[in-house]
C-alpha cells in the first residue's frame, strides 16, 4: 500500500478520526470550532516527545492524545458552566491561540515547521481509524450515546429526566479532544513534518463543516462527510489545473481556495434545504427498512 | 514612559477599528442571538474592493480608477449588499421545526460557509499579498507633548465614537430601535405585539454591514495597506473585544475594542509583533473562563440554545 | 379513606413573588397517594406557578414541598426526578429525532446506576431489559404500533400519550401533568382521559393542572382551587361547583368563561 492511493487512504483515515473528534461534541449540541487546534496539540506534543526526548512512538502518541484530552476537559468544564454561544467562542479563541503560540515558540519550530524523525506506516493509521470508528459506534449505542442525543434534541427535558447534562457534554467534548490528539500524533509521524499552517483556524472550520454536512444524527454522517471531502477535492484538483482564472501565485493556492469556496457554497445551500446533513435517521431508516426494525 | 504612553495612544487608535467591528458582532448577537462569522470577511471585502476600484475602476470596465473616497463608498455599499444576501440565506429560510441544537446553529454554520466563500473569492481575485491604498493625508500627524497622533486616526476614532453614539440613540429613541430591542428581548412576544420581524431583521444586517464597511474604510485609510488576510487577523480580534466588553452591550464593545487595541499595541512594543495573536486570544480564553459575561455583559445574551 | 392519610406530596405554606409581585401566597395542600388531584383556578390564579415550584423550574421564596416526607424545595429539577417526581409538558417536549422507544428509554435514565449502565451497548444481554421494559410499557397502553418511528412524524394525541409513558418510566411517586388536554379536540380529550385513568389504576399518583373542567370532573377525585395566588377550595371534585367561594372566583365581578 504505497504511492498515490496509499496516501489517499491515510488522509481519509486521518479525516475520519478527526470527523469523529468533532462529531462527539456536536452530537450533544456543541459546535467545536477548534478541531484542528486540538489536532495540533496532539501533533506537537507527540513530535517534541519523539524528536527532543527520544520517547517511543506509542508513548508520544498517547501523550499527545492525553494532553489534548486534558486541555479539552479543562476548557469544556469551565466554559460549560454558561450556556449558549460561549463554548463556540472559546474553541474559536483556542484555535487562534494555538496558532499564535506555535509561531512564537522556537522549540515548536515557529513558522518554519518542525521535523519529526520517527515514522508510522499508512496501514497502522487505517487500522486506528477503523478501531476508533467501532469504538464511537459502540459508545453511541450505549445509554451514554442515547443521553447525548437526548441533550442535542432538548437539554432542558434531558436534565429533568435525570441526565447529567453538563457532565455528558464535558465528557463528549473531552473524548473528542482525545481523538483529535490521536489524529494529530498520527499525522506528525506519518508526514514526519508539521507546520502551523496545517492546523489553522480555516482547517477547523473546514473540519466542522464536513461533519455537519455529512449529518450528525447518526454515526454514519461523519464517515460520509469525511469520505466525500477527501475524495472530491482530489478529483477537483484535475479540474482546477485547467481553469484559466485567478491571480493566485501557485496552482496549489488556487486549488485550496476553490475547494473552500465550493465547500462554503454547499454549506450555505445545505443550511437552506437540508440543515440536518446528508445522512439522517429517517433517511437511513427508509434505506435499510428491515434492519432498523430489528436493530437496537 | 513616553514610549508607553505612545503605545497606549496607538492602541486606542487601533481600537477604533475593533470597536466598530465589535459593534457589528454585538448587534447580530444581541438582537438575533446570531454569532455572525461573515463580519470579519465583510470588513476585509470593503477594503479590498475599495482598493480594486481605486486601482482599476469598477468591474467590467464601467469606469476608470476611482477617487479613494468614492472607492471606499463603493466598498461600503457592496458590503451592505453582501450583508443582505447573507441575511436572506441565513435567516430568511430558517424554519424552526424541532427546536433542537442543530437548528439553532443554522445561521452560525451558514455564516461559516459565507466566510469560506468570501475569503477565498478575494484571494483568487486579488491575491494574498498586501496592496497599497493611497490617500492624500497619509502622513498628517499632530504632536501633543512628546506624543505623535496621526490625524486620520484621530478622525477615525471620532467617527467610530459618533457612530456608536448615533446607534445607541437610534436604538433608544426611534420606532425601529424599539422594535429591534423588543426582538432582542423576546422574539415571540414582539411578533405578537405586531413587530414585523421579517422586515426588521434586514435592518440589523444593513447596520452591521455598514459598521463592517466603515471599519474597513478606517483601516484602509489609516494603515494605507489592505490584504486578504485582514479579516482573519484584524476583524476576528473584534470578537475578543466584544467578549471582553460583554456580549450585547454597546458600551462593552467600546471598552473591549479599545482594551484589545491597547493590549495589542503594548505587546507589539514589549514582545514583538508575532506575539499579538497568542496574547490577545490567550487573554480572551482566560476572560471566557473567569468572567464570560464580560465587563458590561447582559446575563441573558448569548445564553440561548445554540 | 383510611384514618391516617397516606400523603405522597405536600405543600406547606409555599409563597413566591416575582419582581415584588406576590404570585403565590401561603399555599398548603396535600396530594394523597393513589389519588387524582386537580389544581384549577381562573387565569392568573397562580396554578402554573405552583406547578413550576413543585417541578423545580423556580425555587420557592418560603415554605416546604414534601415528597414522601422529604423537603425537595431546595433541590434541582433533575434531582427531584431521581427522587420520584415526573412531569409532562403543556406543549409536548419529546426528543424529535429519537424514536418512540428511545424517548421512553430516556425516561428510564433516572434509574440507571453506575458507569456500566451508561457505557455498555444497550443490545448487550445485561442491558436488554431496559428496551424490553420500554416496549412492554408501550404495549400496555396500546402504543406498540410504531416503536421505531421518529416521534416528530407522529400525530399530536399519540405524542401526548408517549410523553406520559416516558414520564412513567422513572417509576415516579407523583406524576405532574401540565394542562394535558391543551391542543386536543373533544374526541382526543376523551381518549386521553381513559388513558390517564388507566395510568392512575396502575398506582400512580396524579397532580393535574387543567383548564378543561369536564376533564377535571371525569378524571380527578380531589380538587384544589387557587385564586389570586391563594387557596380558596380544597376538597372533593364533586362539590367544587357548589362552593360559593369558587363560584364567586369564576363567575364573580367579571363573568369569566374559564
Amino acid at each position: 500500500m504505497t504511492g498515490y492511493l496509499g496516501g489517499m487512504l491515510v488522509i481519509l483515515s486521518l479525516n475520519i478520526i478527526l470527523a469523529y473528534a468533532v462529531f462527539l461534541p456536536v452530537a450533544t449540541g456543541q459546535l467545536n470550532l477548534g478541531g484542528a487546534a486540538f489536532q495540533a496539540v496532539g501533533a506537537y506534543t507527540a513530535g517534541i516527545l519523539s524528536a527532543e526526548y527520544d520517547a517511543p512512538v506509542i508513548v508520544s502518541l498517547f501523550a499527545g492524545a492525553a494532553v489534548s484530552g486534558v486541555i479539552s476537559f479543562v476548557l469544556a468544564l469551565s466554559i460549560l458552566r454558561t450556556k449558549g454561544v460561549y463554548l463556540v467562542l472559546a474553541t474559536f479563541a483556542f484555535a487562534q491561540f494555538v496558532s499564535g503560540v506555535i509561531i512564537n515558540v522556537d522549540l515548536l519550530g515557529g513558522a518554519l515547521g518542525m521535523n519529526v524523525p520517527d515514522h508510522i506506516d499508512g496501514p497502522i493509521i487505517a487500522v486506528a481509524a477503523v478501531v476508533i470508528l467501532l469504538l464511537v459506534m459502540l459508545l453511541m449505542q450505549a445509554r451514554f450515546g442515547l443521553a447525548m442525543r437526548a441533550i442535542h434534541d432538548d437539554d432542558v427535558v434531558a436534565g429533568l429526566m435525570g441526565i447529567e447534562v453538563r457532565i455528558t457534554r464535558v465528557a463528549a467534548f473531552t473524548i473528542g479532544g482525545v481523538l483529535a490528539g490521536i489524529a494529530g500524533g498520527l499525522y506528525a509521524f506519518y508526514f514526519n513534518f508539521i507546520e502551523v499552517q496545517s492546523f489553522d483556524s480555516l482547517s477547523s472550520v473546514y473540519l466542522l463543516l464536513f461533519v455537519l454536512l455529512g449529518g450528525t444524527q447518526t454515526v454514519w454522517g461523519p464517515l460520509v462527510g469525511a469520505a466525500f471531502f477527501t475524495v472530491v477535492p482530489e478529483l477537483f484538483r484535475y479540474v482546477v489545473a485547467h481553469l484559466p482564472v485567478g491571480h493566485a501565485a501557485s496552482t496549489g493556492q488556487l486549488d485550496t481556495s476553490w475547494r473552500f469556496i465550493i465547500l462554503g457554497a454547499i454549506t450555505v445551500l445545505m443550511m437552506v434545504w437540508r440543515p440536518e446533513g446528508v445522512v439522517t435517521r429517517t433517511g437511513l431508516g427508509r434505506l435499510l427498512h428491515r434492519r432498523v426494525e430489528k436493530q437496537a | 514612559m513616553i514610549l508607553i504612553l505612545q503605545q497606549i495612544v496607538n492602541g486606542v487608535m487601533l481600537g477604533a477599528v475593533y470597536v466598530t467591528v465589535a459593534l457589528a458582532f454585538n448587534l447580530t448577537i444581541g438582537i438575533l442571538n446570531f454569532l455572525n462569522f461573515t463580519i470579519p470577511p465583510l470588513f476585509m471585502v470593503t477594503a479590498m474592493f475599495a482598493w480594486a476600484v481605486a486601482e482599476h475602476g469598477l468591474p467590467f470596465g464601467l469606469t476608470g480608477p476611482l477617487n479613494w473616497a468614492l472607492a471606499l463608498g463603493v466598498g461600503i455599499v457592496l458590503t451592505i449588499l453582501i450583508s443582505l444576501v447573507v441575511e436572506r440565506l441565513t435567516f430568511r429560510y430558517m424554519k424552526a421545526r424541532y427546536g433542537d441544537a442543530t437548528e439553532h446553529a443554522i445561521p452560525l454554520v451558514s455564516s461559516l460557509g459565507f466566510l469560506l466563500i468570501l475569503e477565498n473569492l478575494v484571494r483568487i481575485a486579488y491575491g494574498t499579498e498586501p496592496h497599497r491604498f493611497a490617500t492624500p493625508f497619509q502622513d498628517l500627524n499632530i504632536r501633543v507633548g512628546g506624543l505623535i497622533v496621526s490625524l486620520p486616526q484621530l478622525l477615525s476614532l471620532f467617527l467610530a465614537l459618533a457612530i456608536v453614539f448615533g446607534l445607541s440613540r437610534m436604538l433608544a429613541t426611534t420606532k425601529t430601535g424599539r422594535a429591534l430591542r423588543s426582538i432582542a428581548e423576546n422574539p415571540d412576544a414582539s411578533l405578537l405585539m405586531g413587530v414585523d420581524v421579517s422586515r426588521i431583521v434586514p435592518v440589523v444586517f444593513v447596520l452591521s454591514g455598514l459598521l463592517c464597511g466603515v471599519a474597513g474604510a478606517i483601516f484602509a485609510v489609516n494603515y494605507g495597506q489592505v490584504y486578504s488576510g485582514m479579516g482573519n487577523e484584524i476583524g476576528n480580534k473584534a470578537i475578543a473585544g466584544m467578549v471582553l466588553g460583554g456580549l450585547g452591550s454597546i458600551w462593552g464593545a467600546i471598552a473591549g475594542g479599545v482594551i484589545v487595541g491597547v493590549i495589542e499595541a503594548m505587546s507589539v512594543h514589549l514582545f514583538g509583533g508575532d506575539t499579538v495573536q497568542a496574547i490577545v486570544w490567550g487573554l480572551l480564553l482566560v476572560a471566557l473562563i473567569v468572567r464570560p459575561q464580560g465587563l458590561f455583559g447582559h446575563n441573558a445574551i448569548g445564553k440561548g440554545k445554540l | 379513606m383510611s384514618a391516617v392519610p397516606d400523603i405522597a406530596l405536600s405543600l406547606r405554606h409555599v409563597s413566591k413573588s416575582f419582581f415584588g409581585l406576590q404570585v403565590v401566597t401561603d399555599v398548603s395542600f396535600d396530594v394523597l397517594r393513589g389519588q387524582r388531584t386537580a389544581l384549577i383556578g381562573p387565569n392568573g390564579a397562580g396554578k402554573t406557578t405552583v406547578f413550576n415550584l413543585v417541578s423545580g423550574a423556580f425555587g420557592v421564596d418560603q415554605g416546604e414541598i414534601l415528597l414522601d416526607g422529604t423537603n425537595i424545595a431546595p433541590l434541582s429539577p433533575g434531582k427531584r426526578a431521581t427522587m420520584g417526581l415526573a412531569r409532562s409538558f403543556q406543549n409536548i417536549r419529546l426528543m424529535p429525532h429519537l424514536s418512540v422507544v428511545e424517548n421512553v428509554m430516556v425516561g428510564q435514565h433516572a434509574r440507571t446506576r453506575g458507569l456500566m449502565d451508561l457505557l455498555t451497548p444497550l443490545w448487550l444481554p445485561r442491558n436488554r431489559v431496559w428496551r424490553e421494559e420500554a416496549e412492554a410499557q408501550l404495549r400496555a397502553f396500546g402504543l406498540e404500533t410504531y416503536p421505531n418511528e421518529v416521534t416528530a412524524n407522529l400525530p399530536y394525541g399519540i405524542r401526548k400519550k408517549i410523553e406520559v409513558v416516558r414520564a412513567l418510566m422513572s417509576h415516579p411517586k407523583v406524576l405532574l401533568l401540565d394542562e394535558p388536554a391543551a391542543g386536543l379536540n373533544t374526541r382526543e380529550t376523551a381518549e386521553l382521559k381513559d388513558f390517564l385513568l388507566d395510568v392512575a389504576e396502575r398506582g400512580v399518583t396524579l397532580l393535574v393542572v387543567e383548564h378543561d373542567m369536564s376533564l377535571v370532573r371525569s378524571l380527578c377525585d380531589h380538587t384544589v382551587v387557587l385564586n389570586f395566588g391563594r387557596k380558596i377550595y380544597d376538597g372533593p371534585t364533586a362539590e367544587v361547583q357548589n362552593d360559593p367561594g369558587v363560584l364567586e372566583a369564576y363567575l364573580g365581578p367579571r363573568h369569566d368563561a374559564a
